[in-house]
């Protein structure tokens, strides 16, 4: 059986993952990273994106993950993020509006959802869509 | 006469009733808030006590890195960030968090942003207020954390605040609200905290990685903040107006007993009289 480390995902909202895992996959804003037991120490931010976890006893993980940080040391790796949702926990159907929200926003900014904004929230809509229908 | 004093009693009985009425709704609005509050408290505290753990790590690891977050300047100006309620009636709740920043306010040259809309009108009016948030704290998210701390990253990057304080009340228990002070940056008194350990890799750099981190911490913190002042208010009201209608209560039986002694007097002096008037005959 491969080698486990202890893993934590931690959202303001909840602790997402708080467990031994064996592979941890993950994308920083310099690209997708993948984490095994005995990795160097390590800190990067995090993009919007897909997280796999490999757990214990080897079973598959899906989530959408957006902003925050990942933060390796010898004895465990902690994912400090805004926002985390198992791929089954996902309202495809709610990240959709979200999506036509974002995009009427990007055509006609507010000073509170300035362009900049809207195309986080989209991002993060489609990053949702994608790996919610993906299950 | 008797009448007279009687009907008054009756219209203040009433009156008490009735503010004993909204008092009594005030707290169990309160209490209902105050659960999902202290709910959404909790839930962020093992994050935030992480975020803050490992900024503690990181800025430590970095002792030499010149990030400006970490630089202590010469303080020309400074940021406040007070934490207040939308409305009064929690007892000493907006009073607590303004006397500790009012402090603060008399020694430096400082701008407010100002969360709540009882702190938005009180620096408002002392004209040193620089953004003002009300009605922000009940449905405080990350996003809109994320919008204060963009501000204050904008202000301190450009210098023009030095330092930056938060106000904000931490929800010890339901009937204990401390208001405190954080200094939020510079970072340098937050990063002796931490233990220096093995060499770290950052991607794509460590200033880089700082300058991001940064941010986020500002953020995770103003959330934790916020919604732990939003729970203190709660906790404040309900126990402000819990002793308000147990004052009610005893106000409304204090009258009831006035009342029915002045109801017997008027018995009593009436067949005082009747007596008197018989008797005479």
């Amino acid at each position: 059986m491969a080698a486990t480390y202890h893993l934590t995902v931690m959202t303001p909202e909840r602790v997402v993952f708080d467990g031994e895992a064996q592979n941890l996959i993950v994308r920083t804003v310099s690209g997708e990273v993948g984490i095994l037991a005995r990795h160097a120490p390590y800190v990067a931010p995090l993009d919007i994106g897909r997280m796999k976890i490999v757990d214990g006893e080897g079973q598959e993980h899906i989530a959408a993950i957006a902003g925050g940080l990942l933060k390796t040391d010898p004895e465990s790796t902690t994912i400090l993020a805004d926002t985390c949702e198992w791929a089954g926990e996902i309202d495809v159907e709610r990240a959709r509006h979200a999506e036509d929200r974002a995009r009427a926003y990007l055509e006609n900014p507010t000073e509170l959802h300035t362009q900049e904004i809207a195309e986080v929230k989209l991002r993060r809509a489609l990053n949702r869509i994608q790996i919610g229908s993906s299950k | 006469m008797a009448g007279g004093t009687m009907r008054d009693i009756r219209r203040r009985i009433r009156s008490v009733e009735s503010t004993g009425q909204i008092t009594k709704a005030m707290e169990l609005v309160a209490s209902s808030k105050l659960r999902r509050a202290k709910e959404r408290a909790q839930s962020a505290a093992p994050y935030l006590d992480r975020l803050y753990r490992t900024i503690c790590d990181i800025a430590a690891m970095n002792s030499d890195l010149s990030s400006e977050f970490v630089r202590i300047r010469p303080v020309k100006h400074s940021l406040l960030i007070v934490v207040a309620g939308d409305r009064g009636l929690a007892g000493g709740y907006n009073n607590n968090i303004f006397k500790l920043a009012d402090a603060a306010l008399a020694e430096k040259d400082a701008k407010v942003i100002a969360v709540g809309r009882k702190a938005v009108e009180r620096y408002e009016r002392r004209g040193c207020l620089y953004r003002g948030f009300a009605q922000a704290a009940e449905n405080m998210d990350l996003v809109r954390a994320d919008q204060i701390a963009r501000i204050v990253v904008d202000l301190y990057q450009k210098g023009e605040v030095d330092e930056v304080f938060l106000y904000y009340t931490q929800f010890v228990s339901a009937l204990t609200q401390q208001p405190l002070e954080l200094k939020m940056l510079p970072l340098s008194e937050i990063a002796g905290d931490g233990m220096p350990s093995a060499e770290v890799e950052y991607e794509p750099s460590a200033e880089a990685v700082f300058d991001m981190i940064v941010p986020a911490f500002l953020k995770g913190m103003l959330y934790g903040g916020i919604v732990e002042s939003f729970a203190s208010e709660q906790g404040a009201r309900r126990t402000a107006m819990e002793s308000a209608s147990d004052n009610a209560q005893e106000m409304i039986g204090s009258l009831s007993l006035a009342l029915n002694r002045a109801r017997q007097a008027a018995i009593t002096q009436e067949i005082t009289e009747i007596v008197g008037g018989a008797n005479a005959q």
